[in-house]
């Protein structure tokens, strides 16, 4: 490794086939004397109020002893006094949910800053959000930050024992079995052709989409009963969207048209991915209120008549999204309104401009969790309406 | 065939598909009365989605009640259960594009479009 600016490297790691081989990197830098203190970190995609996360936590932090383990004993291989190096570990981020690379590169560079460290290592396979390609975009966000970036030279596994480790996965096993029995419920379980055709469109489907469409390895403990409170949640929701229809068909057919449209912003306390998905289709489903667009955490959501904007301010959908995802206790938490985490972004009583990317190209604005808005915020603009496909990426996250 | 003539259950039942079917119609109605009247794309968006959301889950709730207990019935479920999903989606594309675009909201007071 290339003399690092002052021999301190900060190291986000993950559970990757590639991690031992980063350490080992790392810990031979330091051996050579290149390296004088070695950070690994370990980025939460939980927040520290969420209920039964003590799992999770315990395996990042034994994740984070190993990879302390493993790099003290590659010194003492090299038969180099560890004591001259510094080896420290930190689990970091536990009071937000992280959305985007933008979020990830600004919490190492805090972290780096806080600790004198001027370089990142990166492991090849490091993609906390679980996804495909979020290296590259973070190497590009933290472009931008004083820090220097490097990736960490190691051999990656080839496409087939990728291949063989997703084909494993529980991630692939859910995918499968899901898409088998919604074949099944179409067709007929008891006629064989079925069955086969079922498998084969089954194998299909898991092995191009199971890493897609899930974002981490489901479990066997939270996964099922993520399902019985979605399950729980979809008659509230009905029973919602009939009283919203209801609301917004009497102002639409009395004569006056009594409406009062105005653009408003929303602060969630979601995650990334699947739950803020849920969330943002929920409010659009919900007559009276449409999401426009989701950045990060904050929704802007255009609210047809007051009523609709009260009861978005309330809560009571975010509510249920924790509820959902997160459990009863998660639940309990204060209103948007409560929070000041709501603005009415027009009218009189605006309380904050309206963000447009078309005439404000600020970076603080084009936080896009798509790494290719993210290098040409300005053309993303315009590309909007000829390419609307474009831009549906954010959705299915 | 009088309503008279049948069992009570069975006129439950299709004094029920009626409602639920009249519930359909006025649904998909207001939601077309609201595309024209509505001031902009994204008030008429909210509205648009009413033609799917109840429009749509009235008159697919009394095809299953129609068609009773059977695989069909399944089926008109799991349709119900995609439109809920594509819906949003699609009111939200457009929305964005138009968001995107630097399409500015209709407000009270402004010339209607």
């Amino acid at each position: 490794m290339a003399p690092v600016a002052n021999g301190r490297v900060v190291v986000p790691i993950e559970d990757t086939a590639t991690l031992r081989a980063t350490v080992a990197h790392v810990a031979a830098a330091a051996a050579d004397g290149d390296v004088s203190a070695i950070h690994f970190v370990y980025l939460a995609s939980w927040r520290d109020d969420d209920p039964r996360i003590d799992d999770r936590r315990t395996t990042a932090q034994d994740l984070l002893a190993d990879a302390a383990d493993w790099a003290r004993y590659d010194l003492e291989d090299a038969d180099v006094s560890e004591n001259g190096i510094e080896i420290e570990t930190a689990l970091i981020a536990e009071d937000v949910y992280l959305f985007g690379p933008r979020q990830y590169a600004e919490r190492l560079h805090t972290y780096a800053d806080e600790h004198g460290i001027g370089t990142v290592v990166l492991d090849p396979e490091y993609t906390p959000v679980g996804n495909t390609t979020l290296l590259q975009p973070m190497e590009f966000e933290l472009a931008s930050t004083p820090l220097s970036v490097r990736e960490a030279p190691v051999d990656r596994p080839s496409r087939r024992e990728r291949l063989v480790s997703e084909i494993t996965g529980p991630r692939f096993a859910t995918v499968f079995g899901g898409s088998l029995a919604f074949y099944l419920v179409l067709g007929d379980p008891t006629y064989p052709f079925d069955l086969v055709t079922g498998v084969a469109t089954a194998l299909v489907v898991a092995i191009s989409l199971s890493q897609v469409s899930l974002d981490h390895d489901p479990t066997l403990r939270e996964s099922p009963l993520r399902l019985v409170r979605g399950l729980i949640y979809v008659p509230s929701l009905l029973l919602e969207i009939l009283k919203s229809n209801v609301v917004v068909a009497r102002v639409i057919l009395s004569p006056s048209l009594p409406i009062d449209p105005t653009m408003t912003r929303m602060r969630v306390l979601v995650g990334s991915g699947l739950p803020v998905t849920t969330l943002a289709n929920s409010i659009t489903l919900t007559p009276g209120t449409l999401t426009v667009r989701a950045r990060d955490a904050d929704l802007y959501v255009h609210t047809l008549i007051p009523w609709a904007r009260e009861g978005l301010f309330d809560g009571g959908l975010e509510r249920w999204t924790r509820f959902v995802f997160y459990g009863r206790e998660a639940a309990r938490l204060p209103t948007p309104r409560e929070r000041d985490d709501c603005a009415v972004l027009q009218g009189p009583d605006a309380d904050e401009p309206m963000p447009f990317a078309a005439t404000d190209g600020g970076p603080e604005l084009d936080t896009h969790h798509e790494s290719d808005e993210d290098r040409a915020p300005d053309t993303a603009a315009e590309a909007a309406p000829t390419a609307p496909g474009h831009h549906e990426d954010g959705d299915r996250r | 065939m009088a309503l008279g003539s049948l069992d009570p259950v069975t006129t439950a039942r299709v004094v029920l598909i009626l409602a639920l079917l009249a519930g359909a119609l006025f649904f998909t109605f207001v939601s077309m009365v609201g595309v024209i009247r509505l001031p902009d794309v994204y008030a008429r968006a909210h509205t648009a989605s009413q033609a799917d959301t109840l429009g749509a889950g009235f008159g697919l709730a009394a095809v299953a009640l129609t068609l009773g207990w059977q695989g069909a019935s399944v089926k008109t479920a799991i349709l119900l259960f995609f439109i809920f999903v594509t819906n949003p989606t699609a009111a939200h594309a457009v929305a964005r594009a138009a968001f995107e675009d630097g399409n500015v909201p209709w407000t009270e007071g402004d010339e209607r479009r």
